[in-house]
């Protein structure tokens, strides 16, 4: 396990199989896809930035690497994928065995360029644009805490950040910050879809002089920066026009009938907040913060309508196709999401409210632009709070918030890329790499990242398309296959850069590689990437069972990589590289990302951005969440996810990733509402209490969104969170009780049982 | 052109229709032949509407005499003037030679008539020079009929050029030598006359407040021969028969002209239980209430009502009423009282739902009454029950106002509101596009409104909101919680919605500071515009959804053509212009409404109550033909600032928008005017919506407002009863409270058409001519309008010289006595800016939108001005009124060395004339000479009695106008306006 992290703090990469299965047919039979789980822009602690362009193949443009193979006499490299012979050009004459460029260097094989430092001096940063978009249509007390955290948001913003703000409800109200005289806003109907260029006439962006023709876009197309200043602000210039607006926010003053949701017209604001972006600034870095508090019910992205008595769609609804609204409003979103990506524009969605707001429709603006999303039940909780803070915040946890990203990929010819499963779009650039199975983006090697962070993960899924031959074991010289990972973008200091990154895997086929396979498996990885792959198809496919098609994936795994005597179940055993993946697919089967019908669309909307934005170690907790016990017997140590783990005078942590629970043991429990640890003679109560918070604070404190904290008791109707995520080992079923003495009232089966089945059916 | 001919020339065969010639004209393009033909025709019974040209040389009088023979001597022999004053025309009260002496000694030195003396006369020697006018139409109008003359070669327009280009050789002696011919007439002759007494001022009319409440003319006193002339104006000494007869030689003095009484006339609306016909409405007049309604609310073009419909044909004449409802009634006549029936509300007819009125006869000992529209007999409410005395009028008739008066209000029951009374809702759209902002329309307009704010009702119940517009409507929230207003902007001008539901109407009492703190900064915030687009419809249409909940008066301030969005439109007016030079076919339809989108929402406006009033502060076109759809139909109106002036248009904005506000008013209303069995509502014309066909949708009625009803006859009415009026309108004050103004007017029935016409009412009857005209002038070619503008009025005196007049010499005009006005007021309407195409297109749409609500009183003066001279005003010292005596509207009536007022009610001219004493230039301009004169003029007092005395005469005039009067000054030789 080591090595592959090891492998990730150098390259910030994930491999379920980090020994590649060499043929089509081989690939295929080890279930779990070739792919890998890539972080482009992870902090690498090791990582060289190069103040020069890269040096590039003429015919594949891939970069120099260390994989290359460098004659250096004649000044020549070999290409490693397309083994095309490049001279090298003048400035690097002295190159040599012992003089090498930091690119050549082996342990380089992930590096930074940035050709902003090349003369020294970097051109003006172009500044962060932030367009505020926000809801009206919420209760005073909300609008209150809403309010509180923008403004200190405000605070917190880059000097030289540009602000732009809009509120919306029954209309869509964009602020002309820059109008000095009186607060001025534009008013545009909630129900109308408008166009970019409707908007440009509207904002009368022309006024003063003719449009001119053609696609209008930003400053250099004719567009005055007066016209922009209007509407996108120096934090510095707006901040009290910004604030009083804020101030004098109020509810949405259009009245809404008791029998009828408030009218929100969360699409069209978006609309218009891409258009005005996509007019004044597109092609640079900027977000579109959408602040949304309730349901949308107009315009093309409603989700449900403004009668009280329908029901927002749930799963069930979907499944059945009985959400009259989805399809139009997911269709509205996908074409926003068209034009952000168009734009280079990203879509942050904080969705605070106790209704579902549609995160679901939205779900394709946000993912494909790369936003940031964050679900809580009210702007006055924490999870809300706290994020949007980690947002802004500088320092240790920054989130590293970086823009206008486009990704590329060079392989060797046997490989063909599938897609990617993550916060990514397509850019269609067609190849000969190009797979004919797509999954997720694919059907391009390129794909634009509007908005990627240091946690941001991609899911790349490959195909092996090397053919079963006969010869293919004797020239064991060249079974290594290269992977390029190209990542230009905007760092979040200003600078542009292109990050690097060139794998070298070995393959191996035929008979005998099952022992090399398992060698190079990497289950954690491939757990990972099976929850989003699932996640995908459930998402996809009409009628897939998630159930049927994981159990069936793991048998096939198990009878293939187990050591087991045919029929005898009992004879079953599994390397340690593959011992603990069953109970990865036990826990995914029962996470929130298979079984849905628990939660609100809205809500596995989240949980899948999240999931599909996330690095390996995050996800993992998310697919199987972690236990900490903390007891005066001993320190803090890992705990099974059982239920047999709860004891009287233990507190739990459970870290769940959205949601950490401090679960106190009855006996604790009962201590600490005697208030025992208030008391000087039992400090070490105190202590015993405060560690397991300490632990929580500090996942929380780097983890984005904030999860939320769950503090309870056991028996308390809080630690429903706790129970919900334990192994079932004890139910009502049960002949007796655990010592812990707690159950869990369910007929799931336990992963006893599970595991029973599983070897069951995997020797046969 | 034709005036400038030496008189007797040869002129050019085509005269009639031509264009201008290369001269500078004076002015006329009209066809001045058609009137002259028609009489001619129509005297003659000449088939042919129009003659042929006239033959060069001699066009009229030829024309004249082919049909009749006995003329000749009009050509051979001039008129000895001296003749003149014989006895037949000397007026027997108090005559007074001296004035007449000296008028004709004035006519002799300028009656030098070009066109009357055409090529045959001989003496040529004694006429003026070539150029030198004649007296104006007017005159030449009324002496027309006893040879058909047209009176082409000096027709000028009344307005301005009339004056302005005075003939440049004037007969120095008449003015300065006898100033006293030209004292007016005063009003009162008796019947007897047979020919015009010029009986000059102070003398005639009985002091009316000596407790003779009878006017000394035209009703009352039986005319000594009934069925004859009440006036007839003969050529020259006519009746005599002498074969002098001097056609050509009339004298223009011995036109009728109107003589506005200098002193009040006390007027009883019924006397022994008779309806009184009503003092002139132009007059200055006291009603007692005594059971028929004041003539300010209601008047009928004929005080007497014809029994049959041929009757009525036959007299040529119209029947209508003249609706004012809430006409303001003179400072000492009793208020409209007001009656409240508490919940049951009014008594009304059970069948027809005519309300109680002192004509409802009340029988069998008060326990019903007979319903004097339908006369169906109706069983007296219980609680209304009252005895009879022995004069069959209930006991208590003389203290219930709704039995006694002819006007009295009803507090509506909950019965008459389909919703709580609205608000007063005062919104103002101000246009803030590039144009308005340059020329100072933005900033007269946030002045005007914020000065107003002072004058709108106090109370929680006043409402006020404010939005401008350019290419995008900006709506201001005006609620006090903000600590500035907020502008909001709606962009989509082409499917418009209001950017809040509430705080964009807000009680003023709570957005008072705002208010004016916005409309300080208004003109500032938009200097730099340079949007010069402006979306009027949509802008207005935003505003009314704004203000939907409630209703309200919506005060536009438009500056440009309403360019962009909702009810866009297009410079037709340049369009127009080719056409017009193509030949005129579709001129009149520039003066349509251009888009049917207006018209639609001018419906919707009406249906929320949503009234319309549109200030046009502008130096261009701006299709006022179809922005006045608006206004029209909701019961609002068009005021017209053009060319606008940053200098001196602001007052009047001011004056105009404090009147609009603070005058009596009422909102939501609905009006519907019933009559006596025999007689129906033919048709309603004014400012107001119909969406039913018996009522009228007013969402804004005020005091000036005057709606025209139309009657007709459906059966015959009896001989000897009486036919009644009656005029309901139902309203909300601006207090909130909702009324019902009953006005009942009964007037006899007649068969006998001399009664008609000695009852004729000339002011209605020609306030309804105007009327007429106006709403014709857009849908059809503006040649056949005059035509039946003149038609209309030869009718009547044909009919009358047929059917009432004594046979007299058929050179001799004879004219009903009641009428005798109406020639030269049909002349003065012929020659008005509307009637006329050498107007701007907006301003005879102005012209005919102004028309269409005008009241009767304002109605006359605004086509035959009021001419005043100032220079002098100091002379007239120990004179009672401000006004000084009226100048007939001719040109040898003014002086070279004079300085004249003339005024229509809506604009006024001042005309300095070349040689003025440039003391009293200084004394009343503060300027030197005559080439100072400033383009834009702001009348000032100056620290000297003269300059006071003209304050105070425009002041007079404002007042009695209701009307600031846009001034203008203008020198000899200014191109006319």
């Amino acid at each position: 396990m080591a090595e592959f992290l090891e492998l990730e703090s150098q390259d910030g990469v994930r491999m379920p199989w980090n020994v590649i299965p060499g043929t089509k047919q081989e690939s295929s039979n080890c279930v779990v896809p070739v792919s890998a789980i890539y972080s482009p822009i992870r902090p690498l602690p090791n990582i060289t930035l190069l103040p020069y362009s890269p040096l590039r193949c003429r015919t594949c443009r891939s970069v120099l690497n260390p994989f290359a193979i460098v004659d250096f006499a004649a000044k020549i490299w070999i290409c490693p994928f397309c083994f095309q012979r490049n001279h090298f050009p003048p400035n690097y004459a002295s190159i040599s065995d012992d003089n090498l460029p930091a690119e050549l260097f082996p342990h380089y094989t992930t590096i930074e360029y940035s050709q902003d430092n090349q003369i020294g001096q970097s051109p003006p940063q172009p500044p962060l644009v932030f367009l505020f978009v926000i809801d009206s249509c919420l209760i005073e007390e909300e609008m209150g805490f809403l309010k509180s955290s923008l403004s200190q948001a405000f605070d917190l913003l880059p000097d030289n950040s540009l602000v732009g703000l809009i509120t919306f409800g029954t209309l869509v109200h964009v602020h002309e910050l820059g109008f000095a005289q009186i607060p001025k806003t534009y008013v545009f109907r909630g129900n109308k879809d408008i166009s970019k260029e409707q908007l440009l006439e509207h904002m009368s962006f022309f006024a003063k002089k003719p449009k001119p023709p053609g696609v209008i876009a930003g400053a250099r197309d004719g567009l005055s920066a007066d016209s922009i200043s209007r509407f996108l602000l120096p934090k510095a210039d707006c901040e009290f026009a910004f604030n009083s607006v804020l101030e004098e926010l109020q509810k949405d003053p259009w009245g809404v009938p008791t029998d009828q949701r408030a009218t929100r017209c969360t699409s069209t604001a978006l609309s218009i907040a891409a258009s005005l972006l996509g007019a004044c600034v597109p092609g640079s870095g900027a977000r579109i913060m959408a602040f949304i508090g309730g349901p949308s019910t107009e315009g093309s992205g409603a989700i449900v309508s403004k009668n009280l008595s329908e029901p927002i769609r749930s799963h069930k609804d979907l499944d059945k196709d009985s959400a009259p609204l989805y399809h139009k409003a997911v269709k509205f979103y996908e074409g926003l999401s068209k034009q952000l990506v168009h734009q280079g524009h990203v879509l942050d969605l904080f969705a605070c409210a106790l209704d579902q707001v549609g995160v679901a429709e939205l779900k394709i603006a946000v993912e494909r632009t790369g936003g940031l999303v964050v679900l809580a039940e009210s702007f006055g909780h924490p999870v809300f709070k706290d994020s949007l803070r980690r947002i802004f915040q500088a320092g240790d946890y920054d989130l590293g918030l970086s823009s206008s990203g486009i990704f590329e990929i060079n392989c060797s010819k046997d490989i063909k890329v599938q897609g990617i499963i993550g916060p990514c779009a397509s850019l269609e650039k067609k190849g000969p790499l190009c797979s004919d199975t797509v999954i997720g983006q694919g059907n391009t090697t390129a794909w634009k990242m509007c908005g990627l962070d240091k946690a941001t993960s991609l899911c790349l899924i490959f195909e092996v398309v090397k053919k079963e031959s006969p010869d293919a074991t004797i020239q064991s010289t060249s079974n290594q296959f290269y992977f390029q990972f190209l990542t230009y973008y905007q760092h979040y200091s200003g600078q542009m850069r292109l990050r690097v990154t060139t794998l070298s895997r070995r393959w191996v086929a035929g008979p005998g590689s099952i022992q090399d396979l398992v060698a190079g498996f990497d289950q954690e990885a491939a757990a990972v990437v099976m929850a989003r792959q699932v996640s995908f198809k459930m998402e996809t496919e009409a009628e897939f069972d998630p159930i049927r098609w994981l159990d069936k994936a793991l048998i096939h795994l198990c009878s293939r990589f187990g050591d087991y005597q045919k029929e005898s179940p009992s004879s079953f055993s599994l390397s340690p590289r593959l011992s603990i993946f069953p109970q990865f697919m036990f826990n995914l089967r029962r996470s929130q990302f298979v079984q849905v019908f628990n939660n609100s669309p809205d809500e596995t909307a989240y949980f899948r951005m999240i999931l599909n934005r996330e690095n390996v170690a995050n996800s993992v907790v998310m697919i199987q969440p972690s236990l900490i016990s903390f007891s005066f017997h001993s320190g803090p140590e890992p705990a099974l996810l059982d239920v047999a783990s709860i004891a009287a005078d233990r507190i739990l942590l459970l870290d769940s990733y959205f949601t950490m629970v401090i679960f106190h043991g009855a006996t604790i429990a009962q201590w600490r509402k005697a208030g025992y640890h208030n008391q000087p003679e039992h400090q070490a109560f105190a202590y015993l209490l405060q560690a397991p918070r300490d632990e929580a604070d500090s996942i929380i404190k780097e983890r984005f969104p904030v999860p939320r904290l769950v503090i309870c008791d056991q028996h308390g109707s809080q630690a429903r969170f706790l129970l919900a995520k334990l192994n079932p080992s004890a139910t009502y079923n049960s002949d007796g009780p655990l010592p812990g003495g707690d159950v869990i009232f369910t007929d799931d089966v336990s992963f006893e049982v599970f595991l029973d089945h599983l070897q069951r059916l995997a020797v046969q | 052109m034709a005036s400038y001919l030496p008189p007797g020339a040869p002129r050019p065969a085509s005269n009639a229709n031509n264009p201008p010639s290369s001269q500078p004209p004076p002015n006329f393009r009209a066809n001045p032949n058609s009137l002259a033909d028609n009489l001619h025709n129509l005297n003659f019974n000449s088939a042919a509407p129009r003659a042929p040209s006239p033959l060069p040389g001699t066009p009229f009088p030829r024309q004249a005499t082919q049909p009749v023979s006995p003329f000749p001597p009009t050509f051979s022999h001039p008129a000895p003037f001296a003749s003149r004053p014989s006895p037949s025309v000397v007026p027997p009260p108090g005559a007074r030679p001296p004035p007449f002496v000296s008028s004709a000694s004035a006519g002799l030195a300028s009656n030098g008539q070009p066109v009357f003396a055409s090529g045959a006369l001989p003496g040529g020697q004694w006429f003026p020079p070539p150029g030198s006018a004649p007296p104006t139409m007017a005159m030449a109008m009324a002496r027309a009929p006893p040879q058909p003359q047209p009176p082409n070669t000096t027709s000028r327009p009344l307005m301005g050029s009339s004056l302005i280009r005075a003939p440049p050789v004037q007969p120095a002696s008449p003015f300065a030598a006898a100033p006293q011919a030209r004292q007016p007439p005063t009003t009162g002759y008796p019947y007897g006359q047979p020919t015009w007494p010029l009986q000059p001022g102070q003398g005639a009319p009985p002091p009316p407040i000596t407790g003779s409440p009878q006017p000394p003319r035209m009703f009352g006193m039986p005319p000594p021969l009934p069925n004859q002339s009440m006036t007839s104006v003969s050529p020259a000494v006519g009746q005599i028969g002498a074969p002098v007869a001097g056609a050509s030689k009339i004298d223009p003095n011995q036109i009728p002209r109107p003589i506005p009484g200098s002193s009040v006339i006390l007027h009883e609306t019924r006397q022994g239980n008779q309806a009184n016909p009503p003092p002139p409405a132009t007059s200055d007049y006291i009603v007692r209430d005594t059971g028929n309604c004041s003539p300010r609310y209601m008047r009928c073009t004929i005080n007497q009502i014809p029994c049959t419909d041929d009757l009525l044909t036959t007299s040529g004449m119209q029947l209508a009423l003249m609706v004012q409802p809430l006409a303001i009634p003179h400072p000492s006549e009793e208020t409209v009282q007001v009656v409240d029936f508490g919940e049951s509300g009014p008594v009304r007819c059970s069948r027809c739902k005519g309300y109680i009125n002192p004509f409802m006869k009340f029988i069998d000992q008060g326990r019903r009454f007979i319903c004097n529209f339908c006369g169906f007999t109706d069983e007296t409410p219980r609680e209304y029950h009252c005895n009879l005395g022995p004069d069959g009028r209930r006991r208590d008739a003389d203290e219930r106002p709704e039995l006694c008066r002819g006007t009295v209000e009803f507090v509506a029951s909950r019965e008459y509101m389909v919703r709580d009374p609205m608000p007063a809702v005062y919104f103002f759209l101000i246009d803030v596009s590039m144009n308005a902002i340059q020329i100072g329309a933005t900033a007269a307009a946030c002045g005007a409104i914020n000065q107003v704010i002072a004058d709108l009702p106090e109370g929680p119940r006043t409402m006020v909101g404010i939005a401008t517009f350019d290419s995008t409507i900006h709506f201001y929230n005006l609620k006090r919680a903000l600590q500035q207003p907020l502008m909001l902007v709606v962009p989509d001008v082409q499917d418009v919605y209001t950017p809040l539901q509430t705080d964009v109407v807000v009680q003023l009492s709570e957005c008072r500071q705002h208010l004016e703190l916005l409309l300080e900064s208004i003109p500032t915030m938009f200097l730099e515009n340079r949007t010069a687009e402006s979306a009027f419809g949509a802008a207005t249409k935003a505003a009314f959804m704004a203000m939907k909940g409630t209703g309200g008066r919506l005060l536009v301030f438009q500056s440009v053509l309403p360019s962009i969005g909702i009810g866009a439109l297009s410079a037709r007016e340049a369009e127009g212009r080719t056409h017009l030079s193509a030949g005129e076919k579709e001129a009149h339809k520039l003066l349509q409404s251009a888009d049917e989108t207006l018209k639609a929402m001018a419906i919707e406006f009406a249906e929320y109550q949503v009234c319309v009033d549109v200030f046009i502060t502008t130096q261009t076109y701006v299709d006022i033909a179809s922005i006045a759809v608006i206004p029209r139909t909701t019961g609002g109106q068009v005021y017209y600032y053009y060319p606008f002036s940053a200098v001196s248009d602001p007052a009047k904005l001011y004056n105009d928008l404090r009147w609009n506000v603070t005058r009596p008013q009422g909102f939501e209303a609905v009006m519907r005017v019933r009559c006596s069995q025999g007689i129906q509502v033919l048709e309603y014309d004014g400012n107001f919506c119909k969406r039913m066909p018996t009522d009228v949708d007013l969402p804004g009625i005020d005091c000036d407002k005057t709606i025209m009803v139309t009657l007709k006859h459906d059966d015959k009415l009896k001989d000897g009863s009486e036919c009644a009026f009656q005029c309901a309108l139902l309203y909300t004050t601006v207090n909130g409270q909702r009324r019902i103004r009953v006005t009942t007017l009964s007037l006899p029935c007649t068969s006998i058409l001399s009664n008609l016409f000695r009852s004729a009412d000339l002011d209605t009857q020609f306030a309804c001519f105007l009327k007429q005209a106006a709403s014709e002038i857009p849908s059809r070619p503006l040649l056949l309008v005059k035509d039946r503008m003149t038609n209309l009025c030869i009718n009547i005196l044909l009919s009358y010289r047929k059917f009432c007049a004594t046979v007299t010499s058929s050179g001799q005009l004879i004219l009903p006595e009641a009428l005798k006005l109406l020639p030269l007021y049909t002349l003065a309407l012929i020659k008005s800016k509307g009637l006329r195409t050498d107007g701007r297109i907006d301003e005879r749409s102005f012209w005919i939108n102004y028309l269409s609500s005008i009241s009767t009183p304002l109605a006359i003066p605004f086509v035959h001005p009021r001419m005043v001279a100032i220079h002098d005003l100091n002379s007239k010292e120990g004179d009672q009124s401000l006004i000084p005596p009226v100048i007939s509207l001719s040109t040898e009536h003014v002086n070279d060395g004079g300085i004249y007022l003339l005024e229509n009610g809506e604009d006024c001219l001042i005309y300095i004339g070349n040689s003025v004493d440039s003391d009293i230039l200084r004394q009343l301009f503060c300027i030197s000479s005559v080439d100072e004169i400033p383009a834009q003029f702001v009348l000032q007092q100056y620290d000297n009695p003269l300059s006071k005395k003209l304050n105070d005469l425009v002041n007079e005039i404002r007042r009695q106008r209701c009307s600031y009067l846009r001034l203008k000054l203008c020198k000899k030789g200014d191109p006319s306006v």
